[in-house]
């Protein structure tokens, strides 16, 4: 087998990732979203040998009023735990559509910088008219436009600094060469940014870019791939895997990530069992998306991960796993072995970058040796 | 840069008498990032960007049982005459990500973020801060900072949009929103989250919140402007006041009286607001060793290049080719008064008030560029033996000047290890500083009273009802 290892990824949102399990865990809210609570789940993820945990978010709840929609923001939970893990990628879900592009630059280079290169960004967008009410803003109506727009002007900002732009010349009294420091002048659609950003460049250069499908309108400019990982997803594996040959035969230089929603027998019970019972909450079924589902047995899920890792085209599948609490040990303890064992999967090495783990190489700044540009 | 010349007169300070004897002092650590007060020339001096070196500034500083780390922002880098300003330790990271990273390294002591109230949206804004307040379990503090600069806004989706006036006006409005988003989570199991709705002038908001309230109800605000507009919004609306007034007692007691004034005016005790001037701390073994290292840390801070580029500043010229060891330039400023230009504190500075000044102290003193750009520099804070800066330190809490001390170290990472080392046993021997922790939260920590919420439950209801008006 020549394929590279499947890469996993788990998502550690709150209870988990069925939209019941919050109620459905008994957990006060402010146990539901305490940092001993996030931690013990992101360690658990990085000792079960998971290459990237997500930090899924929005900054409206699913069900408004309800104290189970407790969240906190993404980027602050990923940063806490940024110093507890070594190995494991740090990827928060942060909206395109309404928030600050240059906040938003400055957030995830700083995860960069505290995680030591191992920050990725999950760039979404917000549909809706809840958003838009909540910072006072007319709806955006291109969202796809607008979430080019946004990931142009991050990935501009994350190289406006060179790497070697401390100089610290204590003979010219010079702490930083300004010439290696640079405006980016971005004027996209519906906004401009001048840059440069207030933080250097991060230890990736450029962290990570995830992206559902079909969010992101690109490419950017001049042809730049805008999104460097693609999730998605199908009614089956087949179709998943389709979905993942369409996305490297677009672009070989692209990943793309299977989404798989888990429901696995744990705690003396079925999957199918734990399904039904989560889906007879309040909330209501478990929509599936674009994401496959496996409800079911840990060998089945063995075997479904081991076939989408048997595909070229799929460099890794993403979890959704419905409990944290009940699903974690299992994928810990009967599946990620068996992945291990039969070398279709790797833990990640300490001190490798996420872009190492994805096979992306650390890209050259694309200000470097440009004209001064803060003039 | 300040441009006072006043020094400690040590003699006076005895002539102010104690009011508070059983006070404590109160310390935090300001990690700078910014500006010629970190020294980065010296071989002691660590990378200013590394996690590593914030770590090291606030595990010493937890050590030493201080009640806060400050983390400071500027949301574009300094320019000089349209030219990135290149002589100071800039790049740094956004707070709230970084306090995060720090909030699972330590344990006890606070996090405080400055976050600017024009160029932040009021919900992302409020989310992240309570985020990191339940993350860190109640230890994070906002201060909340204003800009109305069209140049800053050159990096946001509004752009420039604020008028100079209206700067305080959108910071009380963005944090009546956070306050009522913080307070939209019921107290007890089975209740509803409040729906939260803002329709001011400069704040139009309408949420359903998702941040449930931390161990100590809301983050701490400290607020940092020193003009009337900012007091008063301290004396409204903060819980600290960070303030440049520490060197001094004289100087600190008529601001801490100001303050106390306008607090009362505005319904509040007069103790309801902590004063915590950004001070500097030099030790050493021997009064004449701690003023020879005191005189060696202004000569690294002030290089050449920055002596220049001061008096520059004030002169609106480029002076690089001047003499740093010789005399001011002959002519005037050609420019009367000073514009808001990129990122510079001295924004309608009257040039010539600034230039006749100087050449005064220059012509009375026999000062070079240098020597006239260190002397101008601000307050130096406390100079001695540990001993004498703790007896200090300590007189100027008992006098009522001031609750504690914010310490901007002159090298990282290692610059609070004397402090922590050899200040604090000092203040502790004198029965004036705490020997371990007694809370969990910053609020614990700073001796505030608990947070009354917008219903007016809660031991300071009446008070916070009161002040409900914004």
């Amino acid at each position: 087998m020549t394929v590279p290892p499947l890469l996993t990824g788990l998502d550690v949102d709150g209870a988990g990732a069925h939209p019941a399990a919050a109620a459905l865990s008994g957990l006060a809210p402010a146990d539901l979203v305490s940092g001993a609570r996030l931690a013990r789940a992101v360690r658990q993820a990085e000792h079960a040998g998971l290459t990237f945990a997500t930090f899924a978010d929005a900054a409206l709840p699913a069900a408004p009023g309800a104290p189970a929609s407790a969240r906190l923001d993404a980027v602050t939970r990923a940063a806490f735990v940024a110093r507890t893990t070594t190995a494991l990628g740090l990827v928060p879900e942060v909206p395109t559509t309404y928030p600050e592009p240059f906040h938003v630059a400055t957030q995830l280079a700083s995860l960069d910088l505290a995680a030591a290169g191992r920050a990725g960004w999950l760039a979404a967008v917000t549909p809706g008219d809840a958003a838009p009410a909540a910072y006072g803003r007319a709806p955006v109506a291109d969202l796809g436009r607008e979430a080019r727009d946004v990931v142009q002007v991050v990935r501009d900002l994350w190289d406006s600094w060179e790497d070697d732009a401390v100089i610290r010349d204590v003979a010219t009294g010079r702490y930083v060469d300004r010439d290696r420091i640079h405006r980016v002048d971005f004027a996209g659609e519906s906004f401009s940014v001048v840059g440069p950003l207030i933080t250097p460049r991060p230890p990736q250069g450029q962290p990570v870019v995830l992206a559902r499908a079909g969010d992101v309108a690109g490419p950017g400019r001049d042809g730049e791939r805008l999104v460097d990982v693609v999730l998605v997803g199908g009614s089956g594996a087949a179709e998943a895997r389709a979905a993942a040959r369409a996305v490297v035969d677009g672009d070989p230089g692209a990943r793309a990530v299977v989404e798989v929603q888990v429901v696995l027998d744990a705690e003396g019970r079925t999957g199918a069992d734990r399904l039904a019972e989560l889906d007879a909450g309040a909330a209501g079924p478990w929509a599936a998306g674009a994401a496959l589902r496996h409800a079911g047995t840990p060998a089945g899920l063995v075997a479904l991960l081991a076939e989408l890792a048997d595909d070229p085209a799929v460099a890794g599948v993403r979890l959704l796993a419905a409990s944290l609490d009940a699903d974690l040990p299992v994928l810990a303890r009967d599946v990620l072995p068996a992945l291990r064992a039969d070398r279709r999967t790797a833990a990640p090495r300490g001190g490798a970058t996420l872009r190492d783990h994805l096979g992306l190489a650390r890209p050259e700044n694309r200000f470097a040796g440009a004209a001064r540009a803060t003039a | 840069m300040t441009t006072t010349d006043r020094t400690p007169d040590r003699a006076a300070d005895a002539a102010h008498p104690i009011t508070r004897p059983d006070a404590e002092v109160h310390l935090g650590v300001f990690f700078q990032g910014v500006n010629h007060t970190t020294i980065w020339s010296d071989p002691e001096s660590g990378s200013q960007t590394d996690f590593a070196s914030f770590e090291r500034v606030a595990r010493t500083a937890e050590r030493g049982l201080f009640d806060a780390f400050f983390l400071g922002e500027g949301l574009r880098l300094r320019e000089s005459r349209g030219r990135l300003h290149d002589l100071d330790v800039v790049g740094r990271p956004d707070a709230i990500t970084q306090l995060a990273a720090l909030a699972a390294v330590t344990e006890r002591i606070g996090l405080v973020a400055t976050q600017n109230t024009t160029y932040n949206d009021p919900v992302d804004l409020a989310r992240r801060l309570a985020s990191l307040d339940v993350l860190s379990g109640g230890r994070a503090a906002w201060n909340v900072v204003t800009t109305d600069n069209a140049w800053t806004g050159e990096n946001f989706r509004r752009g420039g949009y604020l008028d100079h006036a209206r700067r305080y006006d959108r910071a009380e409005q963005v944090l009546a929103t956070a306050r009522r988003i913080w307070d939209a989570w019921p107290e007890g199991p089975g209740g509803r989250v409040a729906r939260v709705e803002e329709h001011g002038d400069l704040v139009d908001v309408t949420i359903d919140p998702t941040t449930p309230r931390s161990p100590q109800g809301h983050p701490v605000i400290f607020q940092a402007g020193d003009s009337p507009q900012g007091r008063d919004f301290a004396a409204r609306s903060a819980d600290v006041i960070f303030s440049r007034h520490g060197s001094v007692l004289a100087d600190a007691l008529d601001f801490a009286a100001d303050i106390r004034a306008r607090a009362v005016a505005a319904g509040r005790p007069e103790d309801d607001v902590k004063i915590f001037p950004g001070t500097a701390i030099v030790v050493g073994d021997t009064p004449a060793e701690a003023e020879e290292k005191a005189r060696w840390v202004a000569r690294q801070q002030v290089t050449p290049a920055t002596a220049l580029h001061v008096v520059g500043t004030i002169w609106a010229e480029d002076l690089s080719g001047y003499d740093p060891d010789g005399p001011l330039p002959a002519h005037d400023p050609v420019v009367a008064e000073l514009g808001a230009e990129g990122g510079s504190s001295t924004t309608g500075a009257r040039t010539h008030e600034v230039a006749a000044r100087w050449r005064a102290l220059a012509e009375a003193e026999g000062l070079s560029i240098r020597d006239l750009v260190i002397r101008v520099s601000g307050e130096r804070g406390f100079v001695g033996t540990p001993a004498a800066v703790a007896d200090r330190l300590v007189r100027f809490v008992r006098t009522g000047a001031v609750d504690g001390f914010n310490l901007s170290p002159w090298l990282v990472p290692s610059g609070l290890d004397d402090v922590v080392d050899r200040v604090v046993p000092e203040l502790q021997e004198r029965g004036a500083y705490r020997t371990a922790y007694a809370g969990t939260t910053l609020r614990e920590h700073l001796g505030l009273r608990a947070v009354a919420r917008r219903d007016g439950t809660g031991a300071a209801g009446a008070r916070e009802a009161a002040l409900a008006r914004v």
